[in-house]
């Protein structure tokens, strides 16, 4: 047997994907679990993570079993329907998730049925098992997306609306800047003619937008692997055809042809898409112009060989940025959210495309091994773009530190994104405020 | 006074040692009353069993693990071990942030923290999971080298039934040192507060010298969490040295408490248990007093911790020099702060001690919010019941709460008082009061209110908290609140409690 231990971990457990539940306007997820496992999950994935705020629907304020060993012992059903009913009476929400955490998928509570009375009363609640011992927050957001397609969407059989997409993309929270990666994508498809379920965050209409979800005429996965799941679900379940991406973009190049790609497949007026382009591009590039000056003349230096540890979607999108419009040097990725075997393959050819002279994507979930692997890269890299935990070998080693991935505990984040071209101008900000910042 | 078997491999639960409870509403001298600590009512040195006021409607609590964390975790030289699925893990974020923040205040080299998880999945849950905490322990061993491996237990594990004391007994052999288990499932106590024992509780056993072959005459051990020096430079004036255990404390610091004059604590609720047992096994004394709050409290329990360690006169000669130099400068503070309301949301003792310290400033504290009460430390001494000492010094509390961190509650405790602003120190209840308009002032450092600059500091912060009343104020004219109208119009906290059925009305 080999060892599976991990110390300082980079993802919550699955029930910490009833944020993605907070982070549907409107929604409070339930949590079916012990004391400690909604606080856990929202002081990592929330607060000390960027000090994101759960807004409406999470951190303290929803609702929790909290189960004691009488759970355990006689089962949790009779405190659940308990909870469920206190939830309707003193809460308000569009939209209950029930999250169930260890004790009660070990246990074998009935959730489903305990659920179903509510749901047959017409109540908004759904369930989603989500026990930390089946795996990651990632998994879970998957499992939490398909309950509430199958338990309040529903079935539907109407028309299709074509220039609607749904999209799926980064994890919510999990990513610390998904607010405002969310609302530039949004933007972005937005200016080339589609109309946007961005599903999660400000921009999102909550549970009146999910229902309108099998209306959309295809599904957008803008992610390494995130989201395929759903996406197949929902061509079973709708026919819904979807449009895989796996690169998230960041900057002018790949974005153009990023959007170029979504209205060759969305089948939008392409003229449209070639004019918001220019014009996106017009104000990018002059803010690109006034930036080289710096970055030509700044005579104190700025530093090109970069490590990347970050879930493989922004690892795949930073690395692509950097290498390919900042002309810096990756010379360590690694991919640190455990993704499923069957993508695993496909990662790796994505880094690949990025450009043959870049290092192979390592998947990695162990701290001190990350470290180890960035302490002896043959290749120093002087700024490593990844979380908290790698402030203690960038200054050992002298590099800089961008905290971009979970856990960044000394990043304070509210609209800021990465994506598209606003989040790119933001990351080329960061990138060298952070590298100024630690000299002199 | 219950006696602690370091037999048992694991501490008593809150509840079961001193009869603990998280729900409950009424006066502060109701509860002092009923908890019959300082009168002896119910036995000696026995707290009285109080009835809990449980209601259907809960919001996520704290558990023991993560005070596990807090404590164990953050033991320099040591690792923690969280025997468990990878969610568990998830609090590592904060206690590393606490650490970093800790050894940087206390002026120790700043790194992360040594926390590993075994990473228990399905198949685990069916066949168990010790194989994994063999390799993890020896992961860590290989790695870092420690001086001290702790191993947590989780709800997952406690359920499975992994026997993790034979293999920490199994790994202390093997490696040469001390491999502690610490029985941590949050499902088994009501209060997180059961995890500071439990740590106290493998550190009293497995780490503390049993048989020290000198005493230390001027160390004092102070129990407490990652707070800025404040003890030291106090005990200086009694010419007595400091050992902070048990955060940012060595396994050699830990190690040494059995050789100390006395112990002290930041707070009853955090140090009631090792106090006690190094009392009791040890023969380490510890300072039978109120808390160290207030002028009034800092003078009984300065002249305690000085008759304990013989200094009598050295205690003197600082109270007068505190009085005279503080003395003025509180006098200007409670110029400008009386008239003032606040509101407590903090642990147990810790809020006693607030309440009088705000007192002290000529601040009104009519409500309070504890989240949890114990009607008895583990000394069962009575000049150790805080809350009697609050109540007999300083005036009831009119409206005193007991609830775990509820913020459903608190909304209504707000509504009800309409402070100028709150204290607290564990997350959870001052976002709700910054979109109600009331800015809070959060004690992460928790020594900030203690000894005679305490009141000073606090009245300070507090001076400046008030002004972030301007972005709450604003900021509450824009904010969609998540309770029904009907929960929001109730006046009564605890009426889940007291009328559960309510949640079936329509």
């Amino acid at each position: 047997m080999k060892s599976e231990s991990i110390c300082r971990v980079r993802y919550g457990c699955a029930v910490g994907a009833m944020h993605s539940a907070v982070a549907i306007p409107g929604t409070i997820p339930i949590a079916d679990c012990g004391p400690g496992c909604a606080d856990k999950q929202y002081a990592g994935l929330v607060f000390y993570n960027g000090f994101q705020g759960s807004g409406y629907g999470g951190g303290a304020s929803l609702p929790s079993v909290n189960s004691t060993e009488k759970e355990v012992v006689f089962g949790g059903n009779e405190r659940l329907r308990e909870l469920i009913q206190a939830s309707l009476k003193v809460m308000k929400a569009d939209l209950f998730v029930v999250t169930t955490g260890c004790i009660s998928d070990i246990v074998g509570d009935d959730v489903e049925s305990v659920v179903g009375e509510f749901q047959a009363r017409g109540a908004p609640v759904v369930y989603a098992e989500t026990g930390g011992f089946k795996g990651n927050n990632f998994i879970g957001h998957e499992a939490i997306a398909k309950a509430i397609v199958d338990q309040h969407v529903g079935d539907y059989a109407g028309p299709r609306d074509e220039g609607l997409v749904n999209v799926w993309t980064e994890l919510p929270y999990q990513n610390t800047f998904w607010r405002g990666d969310l609302q530039e994508i949004k933007r972005i498809l937005e200016g080339i003619g589609l109309r946007v379920n961005i599903l999660f965050g400000h921009g999102s209409g909550g549970v009146e937008e999910w229902k309108t979800i099998p209306r959309a005429g295809f599904n957008l996965v803008l992610h390494s692997w995130l989201g395929l799941s759903i996406a197949e679900h929902l061509r079973e379940k709708y026919g819904q055809p979807y449009l895989h991406v796996p690169m998230i973009p960041i900057g002018s190049i790949e974005t153009g042809g990023f959007l170029r790609k979504v209205a060759a497949y969305a089948k939008t007026d392409p003229e449209r898409a070639e004019a918001f382009i220019r014009e996106e591009e017009r104000d990018y590039y002059r803010y690109l112009e006034e930036f080289s000056e710096f970055y030509a003349e700044y005579f104190f230096g700025v530093p090109s060989k970069l490590a990347v540890v970050s879930d493989s979607a922004y690892a795949a999108a930073i690395t692509n940025f950097a290498s390919n419009q900042l002309g810096l040097i990756p010379v360590k990725i690694i991919a640190t959210e455990d993704p499923p075997e069957e993508h695993r393959e496909g990662i790796r050819g994505l880094f690949r495309g990025i450009s043959p002279d870049i290092p192979e994507v390592q998947f990695i979930e162990d701290g001190f091994v990350i470290e180890e692997e960035i302490r002896n890269s043959p290749r120093r890299p002087a700024i490593i773009f990844g979380t908290t935990w790698e402030r203690d070998v960038a200054k050992e080693i002298r590099a800089g530190i961008v905290e971009v991935s979970f856990p960044a505990s000394y990043e304070v984040v509210l609209s800021r994104g990465y994506v598209g071209y606003r989040g790119a101008l933001s990351l080329i900000e960061k990138i060298f405020t952070a590298t100024i910042s630690a000299s002199a | 006074m219950a006696r602690i078997n370091l037999d048992n491999s694991a501490a008593e639960s809150r509840e079961q040692r001193l009869g603990t409870i998280v729900y409950w509403d009424g006066t502060a001298s109701e509860l002092s009353e009923l908890s019959g600590y300082s009168k002896k009512r119910c036995g000696d040195g026995r707290g009285c069993p109080l009835k809990e006021r449980k209601g259907p409607f809960t919001q996520p609590s704290v558990c023991s693990e993560q005070m596990v964390e807090c404590q164990a975790g953050n033991v320099r030289e040591a690792v923690l071990i969280q025997h468990a699925p990878i969610g568990c893990s998830a609090s590592q974020i904060i206690y590393n942030m606490i650490f970093r923040i800790g050894l940087e205040s206390r002026g120790h080299k700043v790194e992360n923290i040594k926390i590993a998880s075994t990473n228990l999945t399905e198949s685990d849950m069916v066949f168990g999971g010790l194989e994994k905490l063999r390799l993890t322990i020896e992961d860590v061993w290989e790695h870092y080298r420690p001086k001290a491996i702790f191993v947590g237990t989780s709800c997952a594990t406690g359920i499975i039934g992994d026997d993790v004391d034979s293999v920490a007994e199994e790994y202390s052999g093997k490696l040469g040192i001390p491999v502690v288990p610490l029985s941590c499932e949050g499902f088994r106590s009501k209060h997180w507060s059961t995890g500071f024992d439990q740590s106290q509780h493998g550190i009293l056993k497995h780490i503390v010298k049993k048989n020290p072959e000198k005493r230390q005459e001027d160390l004092v051990n102070v129990i407490n969490l990652w707070g800025s020096d404040v003890f030291a430079p106090m005990l200086k004036n009694l010419n007595l040295r400091v050992n902070y255990v048990v955060d940012m404390a060595t396994v050699d610091e830990l190690a040494q408490m059995s050789e100390a004059a006395a112990t002290v604590a930041f707070c009853n609720t955090l140090g009631t248990y090792l106090s006690e047992g190094l009392e009791q096994h040890f023969g380490v004394p510890q300072v039978r007093a109120p808390q160290p709050y207030g002028i009034r409290g800092t003078d009984e329990w300065l002249r305690e911790l000085a008759r304990v360690t013989h200094r009598e006169e050295l205690a003197e000669e600082f109270i007068a020099r505190e009085h005279a130099r503080i003395g003025p400068e509180l006098e200007r503070l409670r110029e400008r702060l009386s008239g003032l309301q606040g509101l407590i949301a903090t642990g147990s003792a810790y809020a006693h001690g607030l309440i009088e310290v705000l007192r002290e400033l000529g601040i009104a504290v009519n409500g309070s919010i504890v989240f949890h009460h114990d009607p008895v430390y583990d000394s069962g001494d009575p000049r150790q019941d805080t809350l009697a000492h609050l109540v007999d010094n300083y005036g009831d509390v009119g409206d005193f709460v007991v609830s775990i961190r509820q913020p459903f509650q608190f909304l209504i405790s707000l509504q009800n008082h309409n402070p100028d602003f709150i204290l607290i120190r564990h997350n959870g209840l001052a976002p709700l009061a910054s979109r109600l308009g009331i800015p809070a002032a959060p004690l992460g450092d928790e020594h900030l209110a203690i000894g005679y600059d305490g009141p000073v500091n606090l009245g300070n912060l507090i001076l400046e908290i008030l002004e972030r009343g301007k972005f709450c104020k604003d900021l509450s004219r824009h904010v969609t609140h998540q309770y029904t109208d009907w929960w929001a119009s109730q006046t009564d906290p605890g009426v889940l409690a007291k009328n559960p059925g309510l949640i079936w009305e329509d």
